[in-house]
């Protein structure tokens, strides 16, 4: 085997690695907390990784508190008049969602895959 | 075969791999849905579309809703339904002929569910806050005086010259029980004029899943716990479906720990009480998300026998919260525990 042969098979090797790893690596299911004021998005966060927090949201119509806590999301303050969206309480799995639409704000957690439900009927 | 010959070999394979998996992941990049989140129709309409003509198909399905909106939106005194309303023991009104066919539509479903769906509820509405002001009990005398307003048989349609009256002065329609339904139709018929692969509606609960799903045999819908944060079961869902669900936590107060929700029942003029939710899983979305209504005012029994009648298959909970379902969609639900 020439000096060439081996450069060519360890090329190989490293691009079959890489791209083995790229395949085979454990597609961590990202959670992602979209949040859309006016039914545009105004703050992405990702709840793997982020901090136990509070923060206000705002619309053209009022403003909302979104705590997170441990993974996961609840409002815990809103300016509306009927307060569902407190009433809804804890969401943390991706595909739930709370909306507040006298706010017109919506909070809402996706997963990059392996998603559990594309929609809920309610 | 020599040793060259053999490595040169596996570097085409590799390259060959290489080459499939670059072309899978940009055809995964542009196979992403554009997607739009709106207000209207007095809720939050999500859409995801997916195909070659995705944003055009959206561009009209956006304008077919506000469309529609300016139609039915009985807060808005330029629509259909705020003009008909008004004008209720006095003259007939001028409307558009989709309002009309919404309206007919709705009167064959009051008939076939002998008056359990029934739009001219909104007297009833009105005195128990749900149409703006402040949510109340309303007195028995109040309720028995509204009730004589509730009659779908008042709806007077003349077709020739498009035109819609109601009887007597005091009477109202809320086309909210089949508006969302209805547009969704509409929709899928809008979106059959395009080169679309897939789509997925959700008007404020009322979704259209269209074709097949981006990824997988089946679209998940799950279906909001009635009582609690989260969902209580996923129905696994196969090509073009609409799913509409009625319950009594979306619009509702609790007054002496006695919860009253936003579906009136038209014959007894107090809010249906029966179950906490209902879905209709339909191939029309007009019928889906009227009979979800008829159901949830009739409760269980009359919704397992009748759903078998309109050809839709339902799920639903009770007021313990124990789920029925229409059996032959049984091994496509899924329960949380």
């Amino acid at each position: 085997m020439k000096r060439g042969d081996k450069i060519l098979i360890i090329i190989i090797l490293a691009i079959i690695g890489i791209s083995l790893f790229q395949i085979l690596k454990p597609d961590k299911t990202n959670k992602i907390l979209v949040i859309r004021s006016d039914g545009k998005v105004i703050k992405q966060i990702n709840l793997n990784t982020s901090k136990d927090t509070e923060f206000v949201v705002k619309s053209r119509e009022g403003h909302l508190t979104v705590e997170i806590k441990n993974g996961k999301v609840r409002v815990i303050n809103s300016t509306c008049k009927d307060k569902l969206c407190i009433k809804e309480g804890w969401i943390s799995r991706s595909g739930e969602s709370i909306v507040c639409l006298p706010n017109r704000i919506s909070i809402s957690i996706t997963g990059q895959n392996d998603q559990p439900v594309d929609s809920i009927t309610y | 075969m020599n040793k060259k010959n053999i490595v040169t070999a596996l570097g085409y394979i590799f390259i060959g791999i290489i080459v499939v998996i670059a072309f899978a992941r940009i055809s995964s990049f542009s196979n992403k849905p554009v997607t739009s989140e709106l207000y209207s129709m007095n809720t939050i309409i999500d859409i995801s579309i997916y195909g070659p003509d995705k944003e055009k198909a959206m561009n009209s399905i956006i304008k077919e809703i506000y469309k529609i909106n300016s139609l039915v939106n009985d807060f808005s005194d330029a629509s259909d339904v705020y003009k008909i309303n008004k004008n209720a023991g006095i003259k007939p009104v001028v409307v558009n002929p989709i309002t009309i066919d919404m309206i007919e539509k709705s009167l064959e479903i009051a008939k076939e569910t002998n008056g359990a769906f029934d739009i001219t509820v909104y007297p009833l509405s009105k005195i128990w806050g749900f149409k703006g002001g402040k949510y109340r009990i309303p007195s028995k005398k109040e309720i028995e005086e509204a009730l004589k307003l509730v009659s779908y048989k008042d709806i007077k349609i003349n077709p020739q010259n498009d035109t819609v009256f109601l009887k007597k002065a005091g009477e109202g329609i809320d086309l909210g029980g089949i508006a969302k339904g209805y547009t969704l139709d509409l929709i899928k018929k809008t979106l059959s004029c395009y080169s679309i692969t897939s789509a997925l509606i959700n008007m404020g609960g009322n979704i259209l899943t269209y074709k097949m799903p981006p990824h997988g045999r089946y679209w998940k819908i799950g279906i909001k716990n009635p009582r609690g944060s989260g969902i209580a079961g996923v129905i696994n869902i196969k090509g073009t479906k609409f799913i509409s669900t009625s319950g009594d936590y979306e619009r509702y107060f609790i007054k002496d720990g006695i919860r009253y929700c936003h579906i009136m029942n038209p014959f007894t003029g107090y809010p249906s009480n029966k179950i906490t939710s209902i879905t209709v899983i339909s191939d029309k979305g007009y019928l889906g998300d009227a009979l979800s209504t008829a159901f949830f005012v009739e409760g269980k029994t009359y919704a397992l026998k009748n759903a078998k009648k309109f050809h839709v298959s339902i799920i639903g909970f009770d007021r313990e919260l124990k789920h029925f379902i229409s059996p032959e969609i049984s091994d496509l639900v899924t329960f949380e525990k």
